[in-house]
């Protein structure tokens, strides 16, 4: 053997270098330098990578005492055989219209090959209104399916045996009414509730942080957070009581620290509500199970996960010193992350609901990783890698140091309800709006390899005046038909309940209520009555949009178009951004907000859950050159030209009206026929935007003098 | 009670016969459209004359100014003060300014005092001041200043508005913002501010009285408020007494209590006062009402709010002298001339500032010889 095999570590170092120094030879960014350092990078986590690890990273590291899975801390998974003996469960979301649609497409997806449900709720159902209510005229069966009584619970899950196929919810605001008519449904089907499997996810903590589907204000929605665990705990053994979700968390702009760290935090927080129920750790924690987002950064998403466990095992470990370590620690691990059960967006997600074909591309995705790819046939592939060992244990001491600030606020309700948490992941997701816009953090097709032209995409289309007009048909019919005293006791029994003057579990109550056929919106009113309902009111970051932009040439060409229209005008252009229906998914309407501002802006910040009269009202009342509407959640046909004709009616037509978030392109010409100056899909700069807008009010807006009307 | 309409407040512009503020007829049509509009309430036309009057383009200035001529004429007729049984001129508005620390919760404080405002009958307009950026020249408005029921309300009329910098402007604006509000028949005005700080005693300077709204929290909240602040105060509340805060609300009101009695008061007829109130609950938000309507008639009666109200004018027409004098002073062709020069020896140090302020001023009005 030659003498360079055997040479000490130190010695392959200095070689390596050498060699790595000449081919860095000419190019400018590297030349010189220590290849190490040159070229290493920092991660939005704040975590430095390195462009090699070697065994010196790890040394130290506890994979290197406890390589196996299934013991703790979990790091390389929650079971001794993970998949080489039991893949995940595939698990598509999906609901829309009313229960009829949305059942006949749970029973094509089963017999496809996905083995759990997990249904979308309309809007209108989430934030507890029923199908009638004018508030959510735009809403009814767009984002999820309609439900308003136990009876269109029966129709979504016909002839699905719920004591065999799992059932994922994702509910938050009304988690009780449709919990309980999930149970009833059950119940009428001929399964009882102790063998009902699936996760309700009432994770209402980071609806406060990010999404926004809350009804009541924090402190009412934790006590029922807390009675659902405690209901079913007693009597649905199989079931769920709650998924702490980082995925909303990540989708709103989080990075994989902060994800990592609200998500185990928020997880932290259930425990001690499920403990002043009454209930043990011992209990409650093999209950709860975790959802994690998977972005494209694949080396810190694996680390996330892996980090994840240890994280989680750690300090329920640390602070709740279970009874029976093993059992709690390692069922909360199997239901955690996104190992144990898999749901794959679909690739029209950014534009509309999945049709048949894009279902079936996301399905057949995860179907050929299960069954083609080999991938599950071998336990946590990455243990060892010295990269991966490293950046798990980084990630876990950054996600630890969030955690402890958090702690030390008081725990996850304290922080959320100082609003903190929220502004740290806007201003992330401010700084990652920047870097995309920028072209620094690139997305291929949307800021990088950009089609000329973009073909047509088929879009799922719902009429939803037919599916409203057809539910609140069925819902007069079922108050027609039921014993109304009846009723009106159930009700009655929630809101005193609720008032503390009637002992009794809400969960349980809600059933009974259920049971009588009271509406998810009657449920909820009679809580509301005792709780009040949530509004928000928060402030925005701003500055870190235009600071963040690495290109400060373009930034400056924007500012300087305000400051031109300062001078022709009197005042710099006005714009409010509006959200309106129930749709709670506010990001985009933030970063458009903070970046217009950083570009010379005024900007009005609506409130969330307007109508479009009240839209109109607001721009009047400020005068505003234009508004601009985001819409998340496919209300918006219905709810524009309703904004549009406001508008008009309050004597304000010359408003300019431009339009931004998920439209699908089919929608735009009967947008633009409606009134609409400019639509802007995802992936659109918001230097773009501003400037757009800015020439379409020149062009309506100002054809008309102040005074001259 | 005595109703007079409201006195609008244009020093030296109240007659518009006085001097022709408009170029030609048609102009001339528009203003007297747009102030007929404003005077029979028209939302949208009160909306697009507070922009006129916040604009600051030199036309629209003038175009204000002749808007705010035809409303104080049409508003400002002579009563017959017989009728009137004060020995003081009475008005039917009341200006209150709000101002308190971030976090305090004034849009929860204001929509729950103004919907019971417009409960009685009141036309309310609210006036929220927001910062703008002074890096990007953008501002951010409505996030802090949130009233979801007033803003929706027939009767009310919640208007943001950017500081744009100086604050010297929001005074500017903002008191011809009221003149327009008053002249549309809002009888309540609500100045509201962010943060504690300078704006206070620009909004102190346009409002009948002044309202500082604190959270209960001790010792410590009470030195983060500067003096000076407090000082300007007819009235202070503390605001979330409730649930686990009522015992430190209370504690907080003696403080301020205490503290305002080291504080000489800012008039005779006023001792100004503590209360404690829950914006959340609604709790003492109805004394806190009883308060200004006691407050506006002690005022009334010994003739002080009217006082105030001149004396305010008074600052209004310097303040405005001011800013005029010195926009004439920077277009003055002999000012210009030497402007730039002057202004870089000055910034060398090769010649002290105060020679070179009195050689522009002397330079300032002459005909310009060329």
């Amino acid at each position: 053997m030659s003498s360079r095999v055997l040479a000490s570590t130190a010695e392959n170092e200095a070689e390596w270098k050498k060699r790595a120094t000449k081919e860095l030879k000419g190019s400018p960014k590297h030349e010189g330098k220590d290849p190490l350092e040159s070229l290493s990078f920092e991660t939005p986590e704040g975590i430095r990578m390195k462009p090699l690890y070697t065994p010196t990273d790890v040394a130290g590291l506890d994979l290197t005492t406890n390589p196996y899975p299934g013991l703790f801390p979990y790091t390389r998974g929650p079971y001794a055989t993970m998949y080489t003996n039991r893949a995940w469960t595939v698990r598509q979301y999906a609901g829309f219209s009313t229960a009829e649609e949305s059942n006949k497409f749970y029973k094509q997806n089963l017999a496809a090959g996905q083995t759990g449900l997990s249904v979308a709720f309309d809007l209108a159902t989430h934030r507890g209104y029923d199908s009638n209510h004018p508030r959510v005229k735009g809403d009814v069966g767009m984002a999820g399916v309609a439900i308003d009584t136990v009876e269109d619970m029966k129709v979504l899950f016909k002839d699905i045996p719920l004591d065999k196929v799992s059932v994922s919810m994702t509910m938050n605001g009304a988690v009780l009414p449709v919990l309980a008519m999930y149970i009833v449904a059950a119940e009428e089907q001929g399964v009882k509730q102790a063998l009902l499997s699936g996760t309700i996810q009432n994770d209402i903590l980071k609806e406060f942080m990010v999404r926004n589907t809350f009804i009541y204000p924090p402190k009412p929605s934790m006590r029922v957070v807390g009675e659902i665990m405690a209901y079913t705990s007693k009597n649905m053994p199989k079931y769920n009581s709650i998924s702490i979700s980082g995925y909303h968390i990540q989708e709103a702009g989080a990075d994989a620290s902060l994800e990592l760290a609200y998500t185990i935090a928020d997880g932290l927080e259930y425990v001690r509500t499920g403990m002043a129920q009454g209930l043990s750790v011992d209990n409650l924690a093999p209950r709860f199970s975790f959802f994690f987002g998977i972005g494209m950064n694949f080396y810190m998403e694996i680390a996330k996960l892996r980090a994840a466990r240890k994280v989680w095992s750690q300090l329920i470990k640390e602070k709740f010193s279970p009874k029976d370590e093993r059992t709690t620690v390692e069922a909360m691990a199997a239901v955690l992350g996104g190992t144990q059960s898999l749901h794959t967006n679909a690739y029209d997600e950014a534009v509309g609901l999945p049709t048949v074909t894009s279902a079936r591309v996301a399905r057949n995705t995860q179907l050929i990783l299960r069954d083609e790819s080999g991938i599950p046939k071998v336990i946590d592939p990455w243990g060892g890698s010295y990269m991966m060992e490293k950046l798990t244990d980084d990630l876990a001491n950054t996600a630890l140091d969030i955690i402890n600030e958090v702690e030390s606020m008081g725990g996850m309700s304290s922080a959320v309800e100082k609003g903190f948490p929220k502004l740290r992941i806007e201003q992330v997701a401010a700084k990652r709006q920047a870097a995309i816009d920028s072209g620094e953090q690139v997305i291929v097709g949307v800021n990088k390899f950009r089609l000329a032209k973009e073909e047509k995409m088929d879009v799922r289309q719902i009429d939803n005046t037919i599916v409203r007009e057809a539910q609140i048909k069925q819902l007069e019919q079922i108050f027609a038909g039921r014993d109304k005293a009846k009723a009106e006791q159930c009700l009655a029994n929630l809101t005193k309940a609720a008032a503390g003057e009637l002992s009794g579990n809400l969960l349980e109550l809600a059933v009974e209520a259920a049971r009588a056929r009271c509406s998810v919106g009657e449920i909820s009113d009679a809580l509301e009555k005792v709780f009040g309902r949530f509004q928000l009111n928060d402030s925005l970051v701003s500055g870190v949009y235009a600071a963040s932009h690495p290109q400060q040439d373009l930034i400056h060409r924007i500012q300087g178009l305000s400051e031109q229209f300062l001078k022709d005008e009197g005042r710099r252009p006005r714009i409010l951004v509006a959200k309106m229906g129930q749709d709670g998914h506010d990001r985009g309407a933030k970063v458009i907000a903070t970046g217009f501002a950083d570009l010379g802006w005024d900007v009005d910040v609506g409130p969330l859950f307007q109508t479009p009269a009240e839209v109109a009202r607001q721009a009047i009342d400020a005068d505003v050159h234009a508004v601009g509407i985001s819409s998340q959640a496919a209300g918006h046909k219905t709810l524009v030209p309703d904004l549009v004709a406001e508008l008009k009616k309050q004597g304000a037509e010359d408003v300019v009206v431009v339009v931004g978030g998920v439209i699908p392109p089919d929608d735009y010409d009967f947008l633009y026929k409606s009134g609409v100056s400019c639509i802007f899909g995802p992936g659109t700069r918001i230097p773009d935007a501003a400037e757009q807008v800015i020439s379409s009010i020149k062009k309506k807006h100002l054809k008309s003098a102040v005074t001259a009307q | 009670m005595c109703l007079r309409p409201a006195g609008l407040l244009l020093p030296g512009l109240a007659n518009p016969l006085r001097r022709p503020y408009t170029t030609n007829s048609e102009e001339e049509e528009r203003v007297s459209a747009l102030a007929g509009r404003v005077m029979r309430g028209e939302r949208r036309a009160v909306a697009q004359a507070v922009t006129l009057v916040e604009s600051s383009r030199h036309r629209d200035r003038r175009t204000a100014e002749a808007l705010l001529a035809r409303l104080a004429a049409a508003t400002a007729a002579p009563t017959s003060s017989s009728s009137c049984l004060s020995r003081h001129p009475t008005t039917s508005t009341f200006r209150v300014g709000i101002s308190g620390p971030p976090g305090v919760g004034k849009s929860t404080f204001i929509e729950a005092l103004g919907m019971r405002l417009v409960e009685r009958e009141h036309q309310l307009a609210v006036l929220a001041v927001d910062p703008s950026s002074a890096r990007t020249g953008g501002s951010i408005l409505g996030d802090k200043t949130r009233m979801l029921r007033l803003s929706n309300h027939p009767d009310a009329f919640v208007r943001p508005s950017p500081t744009r910098g100086t604050l010297g402007g929001v005074t500017r604006y903002m008191s011809e913002t009221i003149a327009i509000c008053e002249g549309a028949g809002y009888d309540t005005i609500i100045v509201e501010t962010v943060g504690v700080g300078q704006s206070e005693t620009a909004v102190e300077a346009m409002v009948d009285m002044f309202l500082l709204l604190v959270s209960p929290g001790g010792g410590d909240e009470l030195q983060g408020i500067k003096k000076g602040v407090m000082e300007l105060a007819d009235l202070i509340v503390v605001n979330k007494a409730d649930g686990d805060l009522a015992d430190a609300a209370r504690k907080t009101q003696f403080e301020y209590q205490s503290a305002l009695k080291l504080i000489h008061p800012k008039s005779f007829d006023w001792m100004p006062r503590v209360m404690a109130c829950s914006a959340a609950t609604g709790k003492g938000v109805d004394d806190v009402i009883a308060t200004f309507e006691e407050y506006r008639k002690t005022m009334m009666e010994t003739g002080e709010l009217w006082r105030r109200r001149e004396e305010q004018k008074r600052q209004w027409l310097w303040r405005l002298i001011a800013d005029e004098l010195v926009d004439r002073f920077k277009q003055d062709p002999n000012v210009q001339q030497q402007l730039g020069s002057l202004e870089r020896e000055v910034a060398r140090g090769t010649l002290p500032v105060g020679i070179a302020a009195e050689r522009l001023l002397d330079l300032f009005g002459h005909p310009h010889q060329s």
